[in-house]
């Protein structure tokens, strides 16, 4: 009976309920970031487990004067900045179309949001097929138009290949910015607009001192959230350049998974995640102190 | 009187028009996969290229489903000995598919009990949690993938699905979780009481008041996590080594390898992979500003 008690005593109810999430979250997310930076301190490959030694700095010292490292950092900027641009302009954009009460939006919507949703590997086979230098659309239609002359080789020139891959990215993730725009662009009080037409501002001008204020807090988060998941991608990169032609499309992740996987240096790879994390945690600090988290948890 | 109606009607028309040409130009690429994945051989590379086509064929989408070796047979000089990807294409959906329920299931049973105990229950760090999980969701796969490798060598997990339903626990968990906090701490707690008064058991109030009003919340993070699990390529491709266990991500990929592409082939599988997602899409359009205020996007 006692025992029947204590199962029924609140206290253990909520102890039960969080333990397979404290118990899950120390196996499978606190461990491994662990083990990441433990791993970027020793030398270590996986086909000779019995090799591992430890190197101290080494791996950081290996990193910090390889050239590749830094193109890799700086290449990811660019990818990064121009992706960012690109997304909040048309992300904006988009949004100003979408937030009208018309019939039929919902279809256009679905449809404009759905490139979220497809599996980066779909986006960077399709890219592949439509950019194809010789039998790719992309070249025909620009052909034919007459805006281009000779084919371009979108994914095997240093330049075009960085192009198609900020455009993939773009075309990605635009969605989530409209998304967020969107929803705080329902939140916008009408009034303000009715004011601003009083006042003889044109739509532009409504734009510019209405409209644009009001997303300004929204869009410096959605900015700083984008930025840091956008730096640290792989999978939108890796699938359609490899990080090619050459090393002109690597960015900082696809440096470290080449170190990983095909130099087979685990703690180079390692190293550089460390690297990473470090300034994704710049990134956080920045993005805490935007949104005003630390306020909020003292207050509830 | 003319000017009143015909102005706003004109301004109406241009909106709908720019509407249509946006969405055309972004829905390009996929509808330009799905007409290639439809088109017999001799079409695909037609000049001028045809966007609705001529003749339409599902011979794609029957050697995928069916595994028949079409793969090098348009090269003419005979069938290639080895298997081709064709051959593994419905073996690797039925593993997808495992992978995704697999690692949603632990994810969202996880985090909707821990997100009750901790918007329900007062004990040390119960604020902090939340937050550390969304910091969690920040950090990019590439960190975790090759720790969480090595820790499945040493459980003799390698080449095992189950590596991968717990790969995606570690990457789908702290949304999950961060969600489904946000998610209950919004459900009112006088029902529960009134439960608990008339004599139901803790228990009882979780299975029959919580979990009906947290419904939304769940189907959300459901969603948003078989998204990512589905989508996911990084972890396939390093913790599985065999064909028979790939998902289908890795494997369309290895289409590419070989000398000859075939890209009718490829554009049906993109297609075929696409669809579970757009159907998942279609069912989330209700819950995704819901899910998003509760922060819950991913990306």
């Amino acid at each position: 009976m006692r025992r029947l008690d204590f199962l029924q005593s609140d206290r253990f109810v909520g102890l039960l309920f969080i333990a397979p999430f404290v118990v899950t979250a120390i196996v499978f997310m606190v461990y491994p970031i662990a083990e990441a930076v433990r791993m970027a301190f020793f030398s270590y490959n996986p086909l000779r487990p019995d090799l591992v030694s430890y190197v101290g700095l080494n791996n950081f010292e290996f990193i910090f004067s390889d050239p590749l490292f830094w193109s890799s950092f700086s290449q990811g900027t660019i990818w990064t900045l121009l992706s960012i641009l690109f997304q909040t302009i048309f992300g904006v954009g988009i949004a100003l179309l979408l937030h009208r009460k018309l019939f039929g939006m919902a279809i256009f919507r679905g449809l404009l949001l759905f490139p979220y949703i497809v599996p980066t590997v779909v986006i960077a086979l399709i890219w592949r097929w439509i950019f194809n230098p010789e039998i790719g659309v992309i070249n025909y239609s620009l052909q034919s138009v007459g805006l281009i002359s000779e084919p371009i080789y979108w994914l095997s020139t240093p330049t075009m290949a960085m192009a198609s891959t900020i455009m993939l990215n773009v075309w990605k993730y635009t969605p989530f910015v409209v998304i967020c725009v969107l929803a705080r662009l329902q939140a916008v009080p009408l009034e303000l607009y009715d004011a601003a037409k009083v006042d003889g501002a044109g739509a532009f001008r409504r734009f510019l001192d209405v409209t644009l204020p009001q997303l300004r807090e929204v869009l410096i988060v959605v900015i700083v959230f984008r930025t840091i998941w956008t730096f640290n991608k792989f999978e939108e990169i890796y699938l359609l350049t490899k990080g090619g032609p050459g090393t002109s499309t690597f960015n900082l992740a696809v440096y470290s998974f080449e170190q990983s996987m095909a130099s087979l240096r685990l703690g180079v790879g390692a190293a550089t995640g460390v690297v990473m994390m470090i300034m994704l945690m710049i990134g956080s600090v920045v993005y805490l102190r935007v949104a005003g988290f630390g306020n909020e948890e003292k207050s509830t | 009187m003319i000017t009143d109606k015909f102005w706003p009607a004109m301004k109406m028309a241009a909106l709908y028009l720019l509407l249509c040409i946006v969405t055309f130009a972004v829905c390009f690429p996929l509808i330009w996969a799905l007409s290639t994945s439809l088109k017999p051989k001799s079409e695909i590379f037609a000049t001028p290229p045809t966007l609705i086509p001529h003749s339409t064929t599902f011979e794609n989408y029957e050697a995928l489903l069916s595994g028949r070796q079409q793969y090098y047979q348009s090269g003419g000089a005979g069938q290639a000995t080895g298997p081709t990807p064709a051959q593994f294409f419905t073996r690797w959906f039925v593993n997808s598919v495992i992978v995704t329920l697999g690692s949603t299931l632990i994810s969202i049973v996880v985090s909707t009990l821990a997100a009750y105990s901790l918007t329900r229950f007062r004990y040390w760090g119960r604020s902090a949690i939340p937050y550390f999980s969304l910091l969690g969701y920040m950090v990019p796969s590439i960190i975790f993938v090759f720790p969480l490798f090595l820790m499945m060598v040493r459980l003799e997990l390698t080449d095992n699905l189950l590596s991968l339903v717990f790969g995606y626990v570690c990457i789908t968990l702290p949304f999950c979780m961060w969600l489904m906090w946000a998610f209950m701490r919004s459900i009112p707690i006088e029902i529960e009481e009134a439960a608990l008064i008339d004599g139901a058991s803790r228990y009882q109030v979780f299975a029959n008041v919580v979990l009906p009003t947290a419904l939304p919340g769940i189907i959300a993070a459901s969603i948003f996590s078989m998204i990512v699990s589905w989508n996911d390529y990084l972890f396939g491709r390093v913790f599985i080594n065999s064909l028979d266990n790939l998902t289908l991500t890795v494997g369309v990929m290895l289409f590419f390898e070989g000398t000859h592409v075939d890209w009718g082939l490829l554009m049906a599988a993109s297609v075929l992979m696409t669809v579970p997602m757009a159907i998942l899409f279609m069912a989330l359009q209700r819950h995704l500003v819901a899910g998003f205020g509760a922060g819950a996007v991913k990306g």
